[in-house]
Protein backbone atom coordinates (compact mmCIF):
# COMPACT_ATOMS: atom_id res chain seq x y z
CA UNK A 1 0.00 0.00 0.00
CA UNK A 2 2.65 2.38 0.98
CA UNK A 3 5.18 2.73 -2.12
CA UNK A 4 1.37 2.83 -4.13
CA UNK A 5 0.36 5.62 -2.24
CA UNK A 6 4.01 7.20 -3.26
CA UNK A 7 4.22 6.60 -6.25
CA UNK A 8 0.25 8.23 -6.82
CA UNK A 9 1.56 11.35 -4.87
CA UNK A 10 4.91 11.64 -7.48
CA UNK A 11 2.25 11.06 -10.21
CA UNK A 12 -0.31 13.90 -8.91
CA UNK A 13 2.97 16.05 -7.70
CA UNK A 14 4.55 15.95 -11.08
CA UNK A 15 1.06 17.34 -12.19
CA UNK A 16 0.66 20.07 -9.49
CA UNK A 17 4.46 20.90 -10.31
CA UNK A 18 3.62 21.89 -13.47
CA UNK A 19 0.51 23.87 -12.76
CA UNK A 20 2.52 25.50 -10.49
CA UNK A 21 5.40 26.54 -12.44
CA UNK A 22 3.12 27.75 -15.23
CA UNK A 23 1.57 30.17 -12.35
CA UNK A 24 4.84 31.18 -10.54
CA UNK A 25 6.23 32.11 -14.37
CA UNK A 26 2.70 34.21 -14.44
CA UNK A 27 2.84 35.56 -10.87
CA UNK A 28 6.72 36.83 -11.08
CA UNK A 29 5.71 39.52 -14.26
CA UNK A 30 2.43 40.50 -12.54
CA UNK A 31 2.51 39.78 -9.32
CA UNK A 32 -0.80 39.31 -8.51
CA UNK A 33 -2.92 35.55 -7.82
CA UNK A 34 -4.28 34.61 -11.52
CA UNK A 35 -6.89 32.36 -10.65
CA UNK A 36 -7.92 31.79 -14.37
CA UNK A 37 -5.15 29.88 -14.50
CA UNK A 38 -7.36 26.76 -13.46
CA UNK A 39 -9.54 27.35 -16.13
CA UNK A 40 -7.11 27.44 -18.76
CA UNK A 41 -5.80 23.98 -17.36
CA UNK A 42 -9.31 22.99 -18.49
CA UNK A 43 -9.82 24.37 -21.64
CA UNK A 44 -6.62 22.30 -22.29
CA UNK A 45 -8.40 19.02 -21.70
CA UNK A 46 -11.38 19.98 -23.27
CA UNK A 47 -9.29 21.42 -26.40
CA UNK A 48 -7.59 17.89 -26.56
CA UNK A 49 -10.97 16.41 -26.14
CA UNK A 50 -12.47 18.29 -28.97
CA UNK A 51 -9.02 17.62 -31.87
CA UNK A 52 -8.78 13.94 -30.43
CA UNK A 53 -12.66 12.70 -29.68
CA UNK A 54 -14.28 14.84 -32.32
CA UNK A 55 -11.58 15.72 -35.00
CA UNK A 56 -9.92 12.41 -35.15
CA UNK A 57 -6.65 14.37 -34.87
CA UNK A 58 -3.30 12.48 -33.74
CA UNK A 59 -2.70 12.12 -30.82
CA UNK A 60 0.90 14.15 -30.56
CA UNK A 61 -0.32 16.44 -33.08
CA UNK A 62 -3.47 17.01 -30.65
CA UNK A 63 -1.17 17.95 -27.72
CA UNK A 64 1.09 20.54 -29.13
CA UNK A 65 -2.31 22.34 -30.74
CA UNK A 66 -3.66 22.47 -27.22
CA UNK A 67 -0.79 23.80 -26.05
CA UNK A 68 -0.44 26.23 -28.31
CA UNK A 69 -4.28 27.38 -28.12
CA UNK A 70 -3.99 27.30 -24.44
CA UNK A 71 -0.99 29.65 -24.39
CA UNK A 72 -3.54 32.19 -26.81
CA UNK A 73 -6.30 31.82 -24.34
CA UNK A 74 -4.11 33.66 -21.49
CA UNK A 75 -2.32 36.19 -23.99
CA UNK A 76 -6.27 36.82 -24.74
CA UNK A 77 -7.35 36.78 -21.10
CA UNK A 78 -4.36 39.04 -20.07
CA UNK A 79 -4.84 41.73 -23.27
CA UNK A 80 -8.96 41.70 -22.43
CA UNK A 81 -8.84 41.67 -18.56
CA UNK A 82 -5.53 42.53 -16.80
CA UNK A 83 -4.44 45.08 -20.01
CA UNK A 84 -7.15 47.23 -19.01
CA UNK A 85 -6.38 46.97 -15.70
CA UNK A 86 -3.05 47.48 -15.72
CA UNK A 87 -3.39 50.91 -17.31
CA UNK A 88 -6.26 51.94 -14.39
CA UNK A 89 -3.39 50.85 -11.82
CA UNK A 90 -5.55 48.81 -10.19
CA UNK A 91 -4.99 47.05 -6.85
CA UNK A 92 -3.52 43.21 -6.80
CA UNK A 93 -7.08 42.65 -4.75
CA UNK A 94 -9.43 44.04 -7.96
CA UNK A 95 -6.67 41.90 -10.55
CA UNK A 96 -7.59 38.83 -8.15
CA UNK A 97 -11.67 39.28 -8.23
CA UNK A 98 -11.15 40.06 -11.85
CA UNK A 99 -9.43 36.80 -12.88
CA UNK A 100 -12.00 35.04 -10.47
CA UNK A 101 -14.81 36.21 -12.35
CA UNK A 102 -12.69 35.06 -15.84
CA UNK A 103 -12.36 31.55 -14.01
CA UNK A 104 -16.19 30.94 -13.58
CA UNK A 105 -17.26 32.70 -16.94
CA UNK A 106 -15.24 30.37 -18.62
CA UNK A 107 -15.92 27.33 -16.83
CA UNK A 108 -19.68 27.65 -16.90
CA UNK A 109 -18.91 28.54 -20.87
CA UNK A 110 -17.38 24.80 -20.88
CA UNK A 111 -20.53 23.15 -18.89
CA UNK A 112 -22.79 25.38 -21.34
CA UNK A 113 -20.99 23.90 -24.91
CA UNK A 114 -19.73 20.52 -23.37
CA UNK A 115 -22.44 19.57 -20.65
CA UNK A 116 -21.61 19.35 -16.85
CA UNK A 117 -21.26 14.91 -17.14
CA UNK A 118 -18.06 13.53 -17.64
CA UNK A 119 -16.12 12.97 -20.95
CA UNK A 120 -12.87 10.46 -21.30
CA UNK A 121 -10.58 11.09 -24.31
CA UNK A 122 -9.37 6.98 -23.53
CA UNK A 123 -9.81 5.32 -26.44
CA UNK A 124 -7.61 1.78 -26.27
CA UNK A 125 -8.54 -0.94 -23.81
CA UNK A 126 -7.03 -1.20 -19.83
CA UNK A 127 -4.22 -2.04 -19.98
CA UNK A 128 -2.43 -3.78 -16.74
CA UNK A 129 0.22 -1.37 -15.25
CA UNK A 130 3.66 -2.28 -14.44
CA UNK A 131 4.74 -3.64 -11.07
CA UNK A 132 7.56 -1.70 -9.61
CA UNK A 133 8.88 -2.02 -5.90
CA UNK A 134 4.98 -3.24 -4.91
CA UNK A 135 3.38 -0.54 -6.94
CA UNK A 136 1.97 -0.63 -9.91
CA UNK A 137 2.34 2.13 -12.61
CA UNK A 138 0.82 2.34 -16.33
CA UNK A 139 2.34 3.33 -19.26
CA UNK A 140 0.26 6.75 -19.49
CA UNK A 141 1.54 7.54 -15.55
CA UNK A 142 5.04 7.12 -16.91
CA UNK A 143 4.24 9.02 -20.24
CA UNK A 144 2.75 12.14 -17.12
CA UNK A 145 5.96 11.46 -15.61
CA UNK A 146 8.19 11.71 -18.61
CA UNK A 147 6.49 14.79 -20.51
CA UNK A 148 6.35 16.88 -17.16
CA UNK A 149 10.01 16.48 -15.92
CA UNK A 150 10.79 17.75 -19.69
CA UNK A 151 8.65 20.72 -19.21
CA UNK A 152 10.33 21.82 -15.87
CA UNK A 153 13.92 20.95 -17.63
CA UNK A 154 13.01 23.05 -20.78
CA UNK A 155 11.18 26.00 -19.12
CA UNK A 156 14.36 26.19 -16.79
CA UNK A 157 16.72 26.34 -19.14
CA UNK A 158 14.51 29.14 -21.25
CA UNK A 159 14.29 31.09 -17.83
CA UNK A 160 18.23 30.74 -17.38
CA UNK A 161 19.71 30.36 -21.01
CA UNK A 162 17.78 32.13 -23.30
CA UNK A 163 17.74 35.95 -23.64
CA UNK A 164 14.15 36.44 -23.31
CA UNK A 165 14.04 34.04 -20.38
CA UNK A 166 16.62 36.77 -18.80
CA UNK A 167 14.44 39.62 -19.41
CA UNK A 168 11.45 37.68 -17.71
CA UNK A 169 14.17 37.37 -15.07
CA UNK A 170 14.88 40.91 -14.95
CA UNK A 171 11.21 42.35 -14.79
CA UNK A 172 10.52 39.33 -12.29
CA UNK A 173 13.64 41.78 -9.95
CA UNK A 174 12.90 44.85 -11.00
CA UNK A 175 10.16 45.84 -13.28
CA UNK A 176 11.77 50.00 -13.31
CA UNK A 177 15.28 49.13 -14.13
CA UNK A 178 14.18 46.37 -16.69
CA UNK A 179 11.87 49.18 -18.60
CA UNK A 180 15.13 51.69 -18.09
CA UNK A 181 17.42 48.92 -19.82
CA UNK A 182 14.85 49.02 -22.73
CA UNK A 183 12.91 46.04 -22.29
CA UNK A 184 9.49 46.44 -22.85
CA UNK A 185 7.13 45.12 -19.95
CA UNK A 186 4.03 44.50 -21.91
CA UNK A 187 6.28 42.31 -24.44
CA UNK A 188 7.49 39.94 -20.95
CA UNK A 189 4.25 39.88 -19.59
CA UNK A 190 2.56 38.64 -22.37
CA UNK A 191 5.44 35.90 -22.44
CA UNK A 192 4.51 34.92 -19.63
CA UNK A 193 1.01 34.55 -19.84
CA UNK A 194 1.52 32.57 -23.18
CA UNK A 195 4.28 30.02 -21.13
CA UNK A 196 2.34 29.68 -17.80
CA UNK A 197 -0.86 29.38 -19.66
CA UNK A 198 0.72 26.73 -22.19
CA UNK A 199 1.96 25.00 -18.75
CA UNK A 200 -1.26 25.07 -17.57
CA UNK A 201 -2.87 23.60 -20.62
CA UNK A 202 -0.24 20.97 -21.14
CA UNK A 203 -0.66 19.94 -17.52
CA UNK A 204 -4.84 19.43 -17.79
CA UNK A 205 -3.94 17.57 -22.04
CA UNK A 206 -1.51 15.21 -19.76
CA UNK A 207 -4.45 14.76 -16.73
CA UNK A 208 -6.90 14.19 -19.22
CA UNK A 209 -5.52 10.48 -20.98
CA UNK A 210 -5.52 9.55 -17.41
CA UNK A 211 -8.68 10.44 -15.86
CA UNK A 212 -12.06 11.88 -17.33
CA UNK A 213 -12.39 15.23 -17.56
CA UNK A 214 -14.87 17.83 -16.20
CA UNK A 215 -16.00 21.51 -16.30
CA UNK A 216 -15.05 21.86 -12.73
CA UNK A 217 -11.93 19.88 -12.87
CA UNK A 218 -10.15 23.07 -12.75
CA UNK A 219 -10.98 24.53 -9.65
CA UNK A 220 -9.26 21.72 -7.38
CA UNK A 221 -5.82 22.23 -9.74
CA UNK A 222 -5.52 25.26 -9.40
CA UNK A 223 -5.83 25.66 -6.06
CA UNK A 224 -3.06 23.25 -5.89
CA UNK A 225 -1.40 24.47 -7.85
CA UNK A 226 -0.95 27.99 -5.76
CA UNK A 227 -0.99 26.43 -2.96
CA UNK A 228 2.41 24.63 -4.48
CA UNK A 229 3.83 27.83 -5.48
CA UNK A 230 3.27 28.98 -1.97
CA UNK A 231 4.78 26.63 0.28
CA UNK A 232 7.51 26.34 -2.43
CA UNK A 233 8.49 30.20 -2.02
CA UNK A 234 6.17 32.51 -4.31
CA UNK A 235 7.97 33.41 -7.45
CA UNK A 236 10.56 30.80 -7.22
CA UNK A 237 10.53 28.21 -9.65
CA UNK A 238 11.97 25.59 -8.44
CA UNK A 239 10.21 26.19 -5.06
CA UNK A 240 7.18 25.44 -7.24
CA UNK A 241 8.43 22.07 -8.48
CA UNK A 242 9.36 21.40 -4.82
CA UNK A 243 5.74 22.20 -3.70
CA UNK A 244 4.24 20.51 -6.00
CA UNK A 245 5.82 16.89 -4.98
CA UNK A 246 5.74 17.93 -1.71
CA UNK A 247 2.01 18.67 -1.82
CA UNK A 248 1.33 15.10 -3.86
CA UNK A 249 3.18 13.05 -1.66
CA UNK A 250 1.50 14.78 1.41
CA UNK A 251 -2.36 14.86 0.51
CA UNK A 252 -1.95 10.80 -0.73
CA UNK A 253 0.25 9.68 2.27
CA UNK A 254 -2.65 11.59 4.31
CA UNK A 255 -5.44 9.28 2.67
CA UNK A 256 -3.66 6.46 3.95
CA UNK A 257 -5.82 6.05 6.87
CA UNK A 258 -8.67 8.20 5.87
CA UNK A 259 -10.91 8.82 3.47
CA UNK A 260 -9.97 10.05 0.04
CA UNK A 261 -12.37 13.26 -0.07
CA UNK A 262 -10.08 14.85 2.69
CA UNK A 263 -7.44 15.79 0.39
CA UNK A 264 -8.39 19.09 -0.19
CA UNK A 265 -8.83 19.70 3.22
CA UNK A 266 -5.44 18.30 4.13
CA UNK A 267 -3.60 20.69 1.43
CA UNK A 268 -5.12 23.73 2.52
CA UNK A 269 -4.38 22.65 6.13
CA UNK A 270 -1.19 22.79 5.10
CA UNK A 271 -1.49 25.97 3.29
CA UNK A 272 -2.77 27.66 6.43
CA UNK A 273 0.45 26.21 8.71
CA UNK A 274 3.19 27.38 6.03
CA UNK A 275 1.08 31.26 5.73
CA UNK A 276 1.24 31.35 9.83
CA UNK A 277 4.81 29.72 10.23
CA UNK A 278 6.96 30.42 7.23
CA UNK A 279 4.99 32.58 4.84
CA UNK A 280 7.93 32.61 2.64
CA UNK A 281 7.72 28.99 1.76
CA UNK A 282 10.05 26.38 1.17
CA UNK A 283 12.74 28.16 -0.66
CA UNK A 284 11.81 32.04 -0.62
CA UNK A 285 13.28 34.81 1.38
CA UNK A 286 12.75 35.74 4.52
CA UNK A 287 12.03 39.54 3.39
CA UNK A 288 8.61 38.23 1.39
CA UNK A 289 6.86 38.13 4.71
CA UNK A 290 6.84 42.01 4.79
CA UNK A 291 4.92 41.85 1.52
CA UNK A 292 2.36 39.05 3.25
CA UNK B 1 -48.03 34.68 -6.04
CA UNK B 2 -46.12 31.87 -4.04
CA UNK B 3 -42.98 31.51 -6.24
CA UNK B 4 -42.81 35.21 -6.00
CA UNK B 5 -42.20 34.98 -1.76
CA UNK B 6 -40.29 32.58 -2.04
CA UNK B 7 -37.90 34.44 -3.92
CA UNK B 8 -38.42 37.08 -1.78
CA UNK B 9 -37.58 35.00 1.54
CA UNK B 10 -34.17 33.93 -0.37
CA UNK B 11 -33.56 37.52 -0.86
CA UNK B 12 -33.88 38.01 3.17
CA UNK B 13 -31.54 35.52 3.62
CA UNK B 14 -29.31 36.79 1.21
CA UNK B 15 -29.67 40.56 2.48
CA UNK B 16 -28.61 39.28 6.26
CA UNK B 17 -25.42 37.51 4.32
CA UNK B 18 -24.21 40.35 2.19
CA UNK B 19 -24.99 42.68 5.03
CA UNK B 20 -22.44 40.83 7.36
CA UNK B 21 -20.01 40.69 4.62
CA UNK B 22 -20.16 43.83 4.21
CA UNK B 23 -19.04 44.73 7.48
CA UNK B 24 -15.96 42.63 7.11
CA UNK B 25 -15.26 43.46 3.50
CA UNK B 26 -17.06 46.34 2.41
CA UNK B 27 -16.11 48.19 6.07
CA UNK B 28 -13.41 47.25 7.30
CA UNK B 29 -11.59 46.62 3.76
CA UNK B 30 -10.84 42.27 4.60
CA UNK B 31 -11.33 40.50 1.43
CA UNK B 32 -12.99 37.12 2.96
CA UNK B 33 -13.94 34.80 0.16
CA UNK B 34 -15.09 32.40 2.42
CA UNK B 35 -18.24 33.51 4.15
CA UNK B 36 -20.70 30.64 3.09
CA UNK B 37 -18.21 28.58 5.76
CA UNK B 38 -20.33 30.64 8.28
CA UNK B 39 -23.67 29.76 7.22
CA UNK B 40 -22.70 26.61 6.49
CA UNK B 41 -22.02 26.01 10.18
CA UNK B 42 -24.74 27.65 11.40
CA UNK B 43 -27.13 25.88 9.16
CA UNK B 44 -25.80 22.61 10.16
CA UNK B 45 -25.83 23.16 13.99
CA UNK B 46 -29.37 24.58 13.93
CA UNK B 47 -30.60 21.45 11.80
CA UNK B 48 -28.96 18.83 13.69
CA UNK B 49 -29.75 20.36 16.81
CA UNK B 50 -33.66 20.23 16.20
CA UNK B 51 -33.23 16.87 14.52
CA UNK B 52 -30.88 14.96 17.21
CA UNK B 53 -31.96 16.90 20.09
CA UNK B 54 -35.61 17.83 19.02
CA UNK B 55 -34.47 21.53 20.34
CA UNK B 56 -36.67 24.19 18.91
CA UNK B 57 -35.63 26.46 15.60
CA UNK B 58 -35.55 29.45 17.67
CA UNK B 59 -32.85 28.08 20.27
CA UNK B 60 -31.18 25.95 17.44
CA UNK B 61 -30.95 29.49 15.69
CA UNK B 62 -29.16 31.49 18.78
CA UNK B 63 -26.69 28.49 19.39
CA UNK B 64 -26.12 28.07 15.59
CA UNK B 65 -25.55 31.64 15.39
CA UNK B 66 -22.96 31.77 18.64
CA UNK B 67 -21.09 28.20 16.87
CA UNK B 68 -20.80 30.26 13.94
CA UNK B 69 -19.47 32.98 15.58
CA UNK B 70 -17.08 30.99 17.68
CA UNK B 71 -16.01 28.91 14.45
CA UNK B 72 -15.33 33.19 13.30
CA UNK B 73 -12.44 33.37 15.80
CA UNK B 74 -11.07 30.19 14.81
CA UNK B 75 -11.32 31.53 10.79
CA UNK B 76 -10.28 34.76 12.25
CA UNK B 77 -7.32 34.16 13.43
CA UNK B 78 -4.94 32.84 11.03
CA UNK B 79 -7.12 35.26 8.47
CA UNK B 80 -6.49 38.67 10.04
CA UNK B 81 -2.97 38.11 10.60
CA UNK B 82 -2.70 38.04 6.79
CA UNK B 83 -2.82 40.71 4.13
CA UNK B 84 -4.45 41.69 1.17
CA UNK B 85 -4.36 38.43 -1.72
CA UNK B 86 -3.00 36.42 0.78
CA UNK B 87 -5.89 37.01 3.12
CA UNK B 88 -8.29 36.22 1.10
CA UNK B 89 -6.50 32.83 -0.28
CA UNK B 90 -6.63 31.74 3.20
CA UNK B 91 -10.16 32.47 4.35
CA UNK B 92 -11.26 30.96 0.81
CA UNK B 93 -9.30 28.00 2.15
CA UNK B 94 -11.09 27.96 5.24
CA UNK B 95 -14.03 27.67 3.18
CA UNK B 96 -12.75 24.82 1.27
CA UNK B 97 -12.06 22.94 4.61
CA UNK B 98 -15.62 23.69 6.23
CA UNK B 99 -16.97 22.37 3.06
CA UNK B 100 -14.95 19.24 2.87
CA UNK B 101 -15.85 18.76 6.60
CA UNK B 102 -19.84 18.82 5.97
CA UNK B 103 -19.03 16.55 2.80
CA UNK B 104 -16.93 13.62 4.56
CA UNK B 105 -17.96 14.02 8.14
CA UNK B 106 -20.71 11.01 6.65
CA UNK B 107 -21.72 10.06 10.79
CA UNK B 108 -22.65 13.94 11.70
CA UNK B 109 -23.88 15.11 8.25
CA UNK B 110 -25.07 12.63 6.20
CA UNK B 111 -22.24 13.89 3.48
CA UNK B 112 -23.86 14.43 0.25
CA UNK B 113 -26.51 12.80 1.39
CA UNK B 114 -27.88 15.58 3.39
CA UNK B 115 -29.92 16.71 6.05
CA UNK B 116 -33.91 16.13 5.39
CA UNK B 117 -37.20 17.05 7.54
CA UNK B 118 -35.46 19.87 9.18
CA UNK B 119 -38.40 21.39 11.01
CA UNK B 120 -40.05 24.72 10.48
CA UNK B 121 -40.52 27.47 12.84
CA UNK B 122 -43.20 28.61 15.23
CA UNK B 123 -44.57 31.48 16.84
CA UNK B 124 -46.92 31.11 20.13
CA UNK B 125 -47.49 27.42 19.27
CA UNK B 126 -48.53 28.40 15.27
CA UNK B 127 -46.46 26.75 12.75
CA UNK B 128 -44.77 29.20 10.36
CA UNK B 129 -45.97 26.54 7.05
CA UNK B 130 -47.02 29.10 5.01
CA UNK B 131 -44.86 31.15 2.74
CA UNK B 132 -46.02 34.63 3.87
CA UNK B 133 -45.54 34.19 7.39
CA UNK B 134 -42.15 32.64 6.65
CA UNK B 135 -41.36 36.09 4.57
CA UNK B 136 -42.54 38.14 7.65
CA UNK B 137 -40.07 36.15 10.28
CA UNK B 138 -37.09 36.41 7.58
CA UNK B 139 -38.04 40.44 7.59
CA UNK B 140 -37.98 40.59 11.12
CA UNK B 141 -34.55 39.36 10.95
CA UNK B 142 -33.59 41.19 8.27
CA UNK B 143 -34.56 44.65 10.41
CA UNK B 144 -32.69 43.54 13.32
CA UNK B 145 -30.01 42.81 11.14
CA UNK B 146 -29.67 46.28 9.42
CA UNK B 147 -30.09 47.95 12.39
CA UNK B 148 -27.46 46.63 14.26
CA UNK B 149 -24.78 46.53 11.32
CA UNK B 150 -26.15 50.32 11.42
CA UNK B 151 -25.12 50.62 15.10
CA UNK B 152 -22.13 49.18 14.83
CA UNK B 153 -20.95 51.27 11.57
CA UNK B 154 -22.23 54.25 13.56
CA UNK B 155 -20.32 54.05 16.08
CA UNK B 156 -16.94 54.78 17.57
CA UNK B 157 -16.21 51.04 16.86
CA UNK B 158 -17.41 51.11 13.59
CA UNK B 159 -14.97 54.50 13.03
CA UNK B 160 -11.66 52.09 13.81
CA UNK B 161 -13.32 49.81 11.33
CA UNK B 162 -13.07 52.14 8.96
CA UNK B 163 -9.60 53.77 10.14
CA UNK B 164 -8.59 50.26 9.41
CA UNK B 165 -9.81 49.86 5.86
CA UNK B 166 -8.57 52.98 5.40
CA UNK B 167 -4.94 53.37 6.48
CA UNK B 168 -4.11 49.84 8.64
CA UNK B 169 -0.69 51.48 10.30
CA UNK B 170 -1.93 55.01 11.06
CA UNK B 171 -4.90 53.38 13.13
CA UNK B 172 -2.08 51.21 14.80
CA UNK B 173 0.12 54.27 15.67
CA UNK B 174 -3.29 56.18 17.30
CA UNK B 175 -3.06 53.05 19.70
CA UNK B 176 -5.77 51.09 18.23
CA UNK B 177 -5.96 47.68 18.80
CA UNK B 178 -6.27 46.56 15.29
CA UNK B 179 -5.76 43.12 15.25
CA UNK B 180 -8.65 42.60 17.74
CA UNK B 181 -10.97 44.64 15.82
CA UNK B 182 -10.47 42.62 13.06
CA UNK B 183 -11.18 39.91 14.96
CA UNK B 184 -14.28 41.02 16.82
CA UNK B 185 -15.07 41.95 12.77
CA UNK B 186 -14.87 38.41 11.91
CA UNK B 187 -17.09 36.82 14.79
CA UNK B 188 -19.81 39.74 14.61
CA UNK B 189 -20.14 38.77 10.64
CA UNK B 190 -19.90 35.22 11.19
CA UNK B 191 -22.85 35.00 13.96
CA UNK B 192 -25.24 37.05 11.10
CA UNK B 193 -24.17 34.77 8.60
CA UNK B 194 -25.00 32.04 11.23
CA UNK B 195 -28.34 33.15 11.17
CA UNK B 196 -28.76 33.61 7.68
CA UNK B 197 -27.96 29.94 7.23
CA UNK B 198 -30.11 28.69 10.25
CA UNK B 199 -33.24 30.60 8.73
CA UNK B 200 -32.30 29.11 5.02
CA UNK B 201 -32.21 25.46 6.82
CA UNK B 202 -35.40 25.78 8.68
CA UNK B 203 -37.10 26.96 5.73
CA UNK B 204 -36.10 24.66 2.90
CA UNK B 205 -36.35 21.59 5.85
CA UNK B 206 -33.31 20.11 3.57
CA UNK B 207 -29.37 21.00 3.58
CA UNK B 208 -26.47 19.80 2.02
CA UNK B 209 -22.85 20.89 1.30
CA UNK B 210 -23.46 21.56 -2.30
CA UNK B 211 -25.41 24.70 -0.88
CA UNK B 212 -22.24 25.94 0.70
CA UNK B 213 -19.86 26.37 -1.62
CA UNK B 214 -16.79 28.48 -2.19
CA UNK B 215 -18.83 29.89 -5.56
CA UNK B 216 -21.80 30.48 -3.04
CA UNK B 217 -19.27 32.75 -1.21
CA UNK B 218 -18.12 34.63 -3.87
CA UNK B 219 -21.96 35.37 -4.94
CA UNK B 220 -22.37 36.92 -1.89
CA UNK B 221 -19.22 38.78 -2.37
CA UNK B 222 -20.88 39.88 -5.70
CA UNK B 223 -23.77 41.07 -4.13
CA UNK B 224 -21.56 43.16 -1.91
CA UNK B 225 -19.22 44.28 -4.58
CA UNK B 226 -22.07 44.88 -6.69
CA UNK B 227 -24.61 46.77 -4.44
CA UNK B 228 -21.24 49.03 -2.99
CA UNK B 229 -18.37 48.37 -0.66
CA UNK B 230 -19.22 50.16 2.76
CA UNK B 231 -23.14 50.39 1.65
CA UNK B 232 -25.77 49.52 3.60
CA UNK B 233 -28.78 50.00 1.06
CA UNK B 234 -26.06 49.26 -1.48
CA UNK B 235 -26.11 45.51 0.21
CA UNK B 236 -29.82 45.04 0.09
CA UNK B 237 -30.22 46.33 -3.26
CA UNK B 238 -27.29 43.73 -4.49
CA UNK B 239 -28.55 40.89 -2.85
CA UNK B 240 -31.79 41.66 -4.48
CA UNK B 241 -31.09 42.36 -7.46
CA UNK B 242 -28.59 39.16 -7.94
CA UNK B 243 -31.51 37.14 -6.13
CA UNK B 244 -34.07 38.30 -8.44
CA UNK B 245 -32.27 38.83 -11.95
CA UNK B 246 -31.36 35.24 -13.07
CA UNK B 247 -35.25 34.20 -11.67
CA UNK B 248 -35.98 36.34 -15.11
CA UNK B 249 -34.20 33.50 -17.33
CA UNK B 250 -36.51 30.94 -16.49
CA UNK B 251 -39.24 33.26 -17.47
CA UNK B 252 -37.36 32.86 -20.73
CA UNK B 253 -38.09 29.39 -20.68
CA UNK B 254 -34.44 28.71 -20.53
CA UNK B 255 -34.25 24.47 -19.92
CA UNK B 256 -31.73 24.31 -15.97
CA UNK B 257 -29.10 22.40 -17.64
CA UNK B 258 -28.69 26.03 -19.33
CA UNK B 259 -30.11 28.43 -17.18
CA UNK B 260 -27.77 27.07 -14.54
CA UNK B 261 -24.36 27.71 -16.31
CA UNK B 262 -25.84 31.13 -17.75
CA UNK B 263 -26.52 32.12 -14.25
CA UNK B 264 -22.85 31.40 -13.28
CA UNK B 265 -21.89 33.13 -16.52
CA UNK B 266 -23.42 36.52 -15.76
CA UNK B 267 -21.75 36.43 -12.69
CA UNK B 268 -18.83 35.84 -13.47
CA UNK B 269 -19.00 38.74 -16.94
CA UNK B 270 -20.53 41.04 -14.11
CA UNK B 271 -17.65 40.64 -11.49
CA UNK B 272 -14.97 41.36 -14.42
CA UNK B 273 -16.46 44.22 -15.43
CA UNK B 274 -17.10 45.83 -12.34
CA UNK B 275 -13.45 45.52 -11.24
CA UNK B 276 -12.75 46.92 -14.69
CA UNK B 277 -15.79 50.06 -14.59
CA UNK B 278 -16.54 50.43 -11.40
CA UNK B 279 -14.66 48.44 -8.36
CA UNK B 280 -16.45 50.41 -5.79
CA UNK B 281 -19.74 48.73 -6.84
CA UNK B 282 -23.14 51.05 -7.64
CA UNK B 283 -23.31 52.56 -4.33
CA UNK B 284 -20.33 52.08 -2.53
CA UNK B 285 -17.05 54.52 -0.93
CA UNK B 286 -14.55 52.78 -1.13
CA UNK B 287 -12.28 49.95 -3.36
CA UNK B 288 -9.49 47.40 -2.87
CA UNK B 289 -6.89 49.21 -2.04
Amino acid sequence: MLPQLILNGIIAGSIYAVIAIGFTVIYRTVKFFHFAHGVVYTIGAYFAYTLIISLHFNLILSFFLSIVLAALLGIAIDRSVYYPLRQQNASNLIFLLASFGVFIFLQNLIQLIYGAQILTIRTGPIKEGHHFYGAVITDIQILILVVSIILMIFLWLFIQKTKLGKAMRAVADDPVAANVVGINPERIIRTSFAIGSALAGAAGILISFETNIEPTMGFSALLKGIIASIIGGIGSIPGAVLGGFFLGLAENLGIWKISAGWKDCIAFLILIIFLLIRPWGFLGTKTEKETI
Amino acid sequence: MDYLLHILVIAGIYIILTLSLNLIVGYTGLPALGHAAFSCIGAYTSSLLALNMGLSPWIGLLIGACVAALSGIIIGYPAVRLRGDYLALATFGLGVIVYSIAKNWVSLTRGPMGLPGIPGFSVLGFQLSEIWSYLLLVLFFVIVTVFAIKRIVNSPFGRILRSIREDEIASEALGKDTTRHKLLVFIIGAFFAGIAGSLYAHYITFIDPSSFTVMESITILLMVIFGGMGSISGSIVGAVILVVFPELLRFLGMPSSIAAPMRQMIYGLLLVVLMLKRPQGIMGAYRFK
